[in-house]
């Protein structure tokens, strides 16, 4: 764990870091995947990997139409629309 | 130097299911903004997504068509990245469990038949729709389309042009057109695909590195976009330089590709188990159940076509081409006995008006009802062939009943033979040139008074009375 790993995490989850923090916080991430890195020492190659520890399987709906329109409620609680969208600052292609 | 090109296609097919993926919201095209939006599809804190079992129906139909695996426990993991048509902030997809795996499909080449391998089809949501260009400074998000569920179809890197890549396409909407999972509508967006694309000498086993061009959704710009793709990989390896593996925009109306390299940047998708989703599993009874119930395939329609019908190969095959022209074909079929003469229609006259138009027959005005009508009053001798030509061709222009416009235009064929007569014997009357012609030996003559008859009695004349008619009395 690096400065620039967690630049990188932090750019990826929006999350922005103090600049004071930041040495603080690589120590802190580095200790944290060590802990967890020892699970690498456990021989799972034999071991279907777990997609949920529930193990149930899932239930599931028929095809049917259930929504209602909720245009005018969802548009008024957004931070930012018109009439008819959801506004957010441009985002250029 | 020669250059092989190696091309994969990612193709997302709309699965035709009235609701999403994970919500009970409506999938209904071109609806009116944010209608069609459940608080699952928002993201909106608190709400879970429970999966649509038809969606595993039809994208294991699709498995079974393509000789897949399928696999009856499958799982969804999250895809994680931030763009404003995308609200919870990842895309659920099948990452390390999908649906199917390895499947084939048959795509007709230029060198003949071959087999494209198919790597994996597996369920995600679609995301919503940005709109840039409405707002100064701002981008409008219509979330309609979010959640809408997607068979994302990956073939294997096997593909060797932009011609193969198209036939592949086609192979694979025609599948899913008759397989009835997704409407293959490539307009509203139905169909798209992203396409990798690479470069190597001839003969290297290594593969190059490739570029991705994003949401390409036309046959022709698929072409265009991968010939352009080709042609400047080639110019920058031969340069000294080297392929960046990155996501390309294809821009239609300048024909080129350009660098997303600003979205790329950091692009790690962070893939891991979806944790509000358990795995969902199809029994054996299920799966049977959807064999037993598999739609009758292009390849299988051609063959029953000429067996069982008689129809030539090469109408079976044009017919068989379409799931809009086969229905039609079909469908007509049962208002008719002639059912042969539906398929000479069919491959004549009325693709050759589909071409000019450049539409799908379901597009046009002719109803199956109609079409067979026109065939019953051709095949029991109320209008000539001839005729039927045009009586088709107004029911093209606007619909009207094959009958409306026989009774109104008095377009009944002339079947009283005197009548005939009479109008081949005042013919004959009024061109003795030409009968001395004739009997002297010029036999082409004979359409010529044909023409003629024809020509008297507007078109309406049997013609083939009026063969006979003919001989007679020219004896």
């Amino acid at each position: 764990m690096d400065k620039k790993t967690v630049t990188t995490i932090s750019y990826l989850s929006r999350l922005k870091i103090d600049s004071e923090k930041e040495q603080k916080i690589v120590k802190d991430l580095d200790n944290i995947i060590k802990f967890v890195d020892q699970l690498n020492d456990v021989d799972t190659s034999s071991i279907e990997p777990l997609t949920n520890p529930l193990e149930k399987t899932a239930k599931t709906r028929k095809d049917e139409v259930t929504a209602k329109n909720l245009k005018k409620e969802l548009l008024e609680v957004a931070p930012s629309a018109n009439e008819d969208y959801f506004l957010v600052p441009r985002v250029v292609e | 130097m020669s250059w092989e090109t190696v091309i994969g296609l990612e193709i997302h097919a709309q699965l035709s299911t009235k609701s999403k993926l994970f919500s009970g919201g409506s999938t209904e095209f071109g609806a009116e903004s944010n209608t069609h939006v459940d608080l699952v599809d928002m993201g909106l804190p608190g709400v879970l997504p429970v999966a649509n079992k038809e969606a595993f129906y039809k994208a294991i139909r699709f498995g079974l068509a393509t000789g897949a695996e399928i696999n009856q426990v499958s799982s969804f993991d999250r895809k994680n990245y931030f763009y404003p048509d995308l609200p919870k902030g990842y895309q659920i997809t099948q990452m390390t469990k999908p649906i199917v795996e390895k499947g084939s499909i048959k795509v007709l080449t230029d060198k003949g038949e071959k087999l494209i391998n198919i790597t994996r089809a597996h369920l995600e949501e679609d995301a919503g729709k940005s709109i840039h260009d409405l707002f100064e400074g701002e981008t409008g998000v219509d979330l309609n389309r979010a959640g809408t569920p997607l068979l994302e179809i990956v073939s294997e890197p096997e593909i060797s042009s932009a011609k193969e890549a198209v036939a592949y396409f086609k192979a694979i909407r025609q599948i899913v057109t008759f397989l009835d999972i997704c409407d293959g509508n490539m307009a509203q967006g139905s169909m798209r695909c992203d396409v990798n694309v690479s470069i190597k000498k001839s003969g290297d086993k290594e593969l190059g590195t490739r570029a991705e061009l994003k949401n390409i959704n036309s046959f022709k710009f698929i072409e265009k976009a991968i010939n352009y793709e080709i042609e400047r990989q080639i110019r920058v390896i031969e340069n000294g330089e080297s392929v960046v593996q990155e996501t390309r925009l294809y821009d239609s109306d300048k024909n080129e590709t350009r660098s997303m390299r600003s979205k790329e940047e950091a692009n790690d998708y962070r893939y891991f188990p979806c944790p509000d989703l358990l795995p969902v599993v199809i029994s054996d009874k299920e799966l049977q159940e959807i064999k037993d119930n598999l739609p009758e395939l292009p390849e299988e329609k051609e063959s029953r076509y000429i067996s069982e019908i008689g129809l030539e190969e090469s109408e079976a095959k044009i017919i068989s081409s379409s799931k809009t022209m086969a229905n039609m074909f079909e469908e007509a079929s049962s208002k008719t006995d002639d059912i042969k003469l539906v398929a000479k229609w069919l491959v004549g006259d009325i693709s050759a008006l589909l071409n000019k138009d450049n539409i799908e027959i379901d597009e046009s005005n002719l109803s199956p009802e109609n079409f067979g009508k026109l065939i019953e009053r051709i095949s029991d001798n109320t209008i000539s062939g001839k005729i039927a030509k045009s009586v088709l061709e107004e029911v093209w222009e606007n619909g009207s009943d094959v009958d409306e416009i026989i009774q109104t235009k008095g377009l009944i064929q002339i079947q009283d033979e005197s009548v005939l007569e009479d109008i081949a014997r005042k013919v004959i009357e009024s061109n003795s040139d030409q009968v001395a012609s004739y009997k002297s030996g010029k036999d082409k003559l004979f359409g010529f008074f044909v023409g003629q008859v024809m020509k008297e009695t507007q078109g309406k004349a049997n013609p083939k009375s009026v063969n006979e008619i003919l001989k007679k009395l020219l004896k």
